[in-house]
């Protein structure tokens, strides 16, 4: 049986729903511009209808909580397309870097010390007794051997520089893997659809989406809405309550840092984030950069001593070394050439400009002179080796530069796709804000309502 | 359908793509060059190096010519003043053939031919820019000295070596003859045939031979002086061949990394455009929302 009170209740109950609404409501709008805020609805659902014998009558409406409007799947794609984002960018900056050390547009460089040292020579042939020109091969010889140490020493000290970033970005790993270890933890002891669950859901997927900024992740959803995320490859980072700190070593063979988790050496399982893009030009981009300049150096070096040492100097003695000779740390490897490579000889008489001990023979000079037209590296001339050395590098640039657009694009198009549908509208929460004031007041009107009727009752009684 | 509520991320993804554009076109209108770092076209970059070299190489070419003319002008010229002495030479044994004159006149004109060998030492000694022309490669080396115990009254110093120098890729060009060549060569010795017309003049006898052997001695440095002639000459055909080889590798150096003007121009009023139209249709995102009606 209906009674007066009973509707009392149901308009009191509708009070507390639609203030419940307009909390929500007020909630989005004051987090319109929060980030990585998800809008939240008010969950409004049927009270249990009051059985009172045969018929049964509604009660209302009940208040259950909100909840976060989020798509997972996007979420996660968002979460792809930002690792590999980072990854590029990290690469860019890097590569970005050693392409400077080749700015042969400016025309300066190591092309212009090559041709200038060949050219000594070739002046050098003109005038073979001269001993100006003869100074001249020298100082072109150490621009030469300068041009080839700055490079080198810069690639060094990029590499360094990427070896300190590989550090930061794991201690930057490791600060965002405890973070969401301690959010697991809180979100996991609560339960329902409290506005708190909502808000460290958000904190969550913040906190992931700048892990993703660092580093490929996989993640597992369990059922009390903590996450599980592991490298890509599978390295452990966060599970439940708990988090795996990665650890960094310096290798004594290269004398960068390798990354370690759990006792493993993890350096080569990252594909993903700022932490693959900063590998992959410490330990594949600029060591191949280095391995070509080193044996490009070797190869001049080692040309250029072999035919000095066939011809004679201006005293008519056998010539000597040019260049200091390459000193190989392992067999068959030339690692440090361009870095160390210098000229030999300081005294201009000892340049073996003659090929017969005549001083004023010229025909050494002319050979060493050619040297420039001859292969030296691979088969190659310098000049081509050393050309397609700078290409390699624009080429490693200017794809990851075009990918880093086209992935900038889909990342734009998925945080747009987010905001469709987890952004706040204010013109939504306008009229949801109208929705629910109308239908406060109406609750209210049947209070009244019901006030005054028992209020006439009473006053009948 | 619900429509993405926030308009600013298009629009500064949209502001970031005309900027980008506007400064491109910018760089390439302050430097002239479209590419300004191997990633803007590496292919261009390496092509460019490649240019840089030959363009190098041409020029050190035509330094090579220009120096070497200048001996070569030298030695020319030197041997164009050898070849006036020995026609000098020439009319004074015709002089001395002459049955009229006495021996006192003879001894004059001996005189005058032992001036003529002087003359000619001179010449075949001659240096050009420290360096002796005629000594073959051993430039340093004074190639005739006047030595009484040689028939000739000379003997020479030098080598017969020859160097060469590059004057294009893989052309190379002789850039001496060695006195040994010129002016004692077996056979035809300018030396021994001024010497042997000084004797013949002085005894009165067998002055005809020494004549033939002067009018020999000259006929073989003229035929030998066409070396200079014809390597200045091949030396200028070289020269007007690399002159247009530059020209071209310029030109190739433009279209490698060179800026067309005219389209960076237009570029650059285009991303101005296109970045105003973002500018403006930003200013417009709404400024408004529901909330503004509802008083």
């Amino acid at each position: 049986m209906a009674t007066l009170f009973g509707a009392l209740s149901i308009a009191v109950r509708s009070l507390y729903a639609q203030e419940g609404a307009l909390d929500t409501t007020s909630n989005n709008i004051s987090n319109v511009n929060t980030p990585g805020y998800s809008r939240e609805l008010p969950i409004l659902n049927e009270a249990p209808p009051l059985d009172t014998g045969q018929i049964s009558i509604g009660n209302g409406v009940d208040f259950d909580g909100v909840q976060s409007v989020r798509d997972n799947i996007l979420e996660l794609r968002i979460d792809q397309e930002t690792q590999q984002q980072n990854q590029l960018q990290s690469y860019v900056n890097s590569m970005n870097q050693v392409q400077s050390l080749f700015n042969e547009t400016e025309g300066a460089g190591i092309s212009d010390a090559l041709n200038q040292f060949f050219s000594s020579f070739q002046q050098l042939a003109d005038n073979p007794t001269d001993i100006p020109s003869r100074q001249a091969v020298i100082s072109a010889g150490q621009d030469l051997a300068a041009a080839f140490q700055q490079t080198g020493q810069q690639l060094g000290s990029i590499q360094r520089g990427v070896d300190q970033e590989v550090g930061q970005t794991v201690d930057e790993i490791n600060s965002d893997t405890a973070q969401l270890a301690g959010l697991n933890q809180q979100i996991s002891s609560l339960q329902g659809n409290s506005e708190q669950a909502g808000m460290l859901q958000d904190q969550q997927y913040t906190v992931l989406n700048s892990l993703s900024k660092l580093v490929d992740v996989a993640v597992t959803h369990a059922n009390n809405g903590s996450l599980t995320i592991t490298s890509t490859n599978g390295v452990p980072l966060v599970a439940g309550g708990q988090n795996f700190s990665l650890s960094t070593a310096t290798d004594p063979s290269t004398g960068f840092q390798d990354i370690y988790s759990q006792g493993t050496d993890v350096t080569s399982s990252f594909t993903g984030g700022q932490l693959a893009g900063l590998l992959q030009a410490r330990d594949q981009s600029i060591p191949s950069v280095l391995s070509n300049l080193d044996n490009l150096a070797a190869g001049i070096i080692n040309t250029v001593n072999g035919q000095s040492k066939k011809g004679y100097d201006l005293n008519g003695a056998k010539g000597t070394n040019f260049f200091q000779p390459v000193v190989q740390p392992t067999p068959g490897s030339n690692a440090g050439a361009a870095e160390n490579m210098a000229v030999a000889i300081t005294d201009p008489s000892l340049i073996a400009a003659s090929s017969d001990g005549t001083k004023g023979e010229n025909a050494n000079a002319l050979v060493l002179a050619n040297i420039q037209n001859g292969a030296v590296v691979n088969g190659e001339t310098a000049t081509d080796f050393y050309s397609s050395l700078v290409s390699e590098v624009g080429n490693d640039v200017s794809s990851a530069t075009d990918e880093q657009e086209s992935v900038g694009l889909v990342l734009t198009q998925l945080q747009n796709q987010r905001s469709d549908t987890s952004g706040v509208s204010l013109d939504e929460e306008a009229a949801n804000l109208i929705l629910y004031q109308r239908a406060y007041e109406a609750a209210a009107e049947v209070v009244a309502a019901i006030n005054s009727i028992t209020s006439d009752f009473i006053q009948t009684v | 359908m619900r429509i993405n509520p926030d308009l600013t991320r298009d629009m500064l993804a949209g502001l970031a793509l005309d900027r980008q554009q506007e400064d491109q076109a910018i760089q390439e209108l302050s430097t002239g060059r479209k590419v300004n770092q191997p990633s803007d076209n590496p292919a261009a970059v390496a092509g460019l190096i490649v240019n840089n070299a030959q363009t190098s190489a041409v020029n050190t070419y035509l330094s090579n010519i220009s120096s070497l003319q200048g001996s070569m002008q030298e030695a020319d010229s030197t041997l164009n003043s050898v070849i006036t002495s020995l026609t000098q030479a020439i009319s004074l044994a015709v002089e001395g053939a002459n049955g009229t004159l006495n021996q006192t006149d003879r001894n004059a004109i001996v005189q005058e031919v032992n001036g003529i060998q002087q003359q000619i030492l001179g010449y075949a000694n001659q240096s050009f820019q420290g360096n002796y022309l005629f000594a073959g490669t051993a430039v340093k080396t004074q190639p005739y000295v006047a030595d009484s115990s040689s028939s000739s009254g000379v003997s020479y110093k030098g080598n017969d070596g020859v160097n060469s120098l590059d004057i294009g890729d893989g052309q190379a060009v002789p850039t001496n003859l060695p006195g040994s060549q010129l002016f004692t060569a077996s056979g035809s010795d300018v030396f021994q045939a001024l010497a042997d017309l000084s004797s013949a003049l002085a005894s009165g006898s067998n002055i005809p031979a020494a004549e033939t052997e002067v009018q020999n001695a000259f006929n073989y440095i003229n035929a030998q002086r066409t070396f200079y002639g014809s390597t200045l000459s091949r030396l200028n055909t070289a020269t007007s061949f690399l002159n247009e080889e530059n020209l071209q590798l310029s030109q190739e150096q433009t279209n490698l990394v060179g800026a067309d003007m005219a389209t960076a121009a237009s570029q650059l009023t285009q991303a101005e455009t296109a970045l105003d139209a973002t500018l403006a249709a930003g200013g417009k995102i709404s400024q408004y929302s529901l909330l503004d009606y509802l008083t």
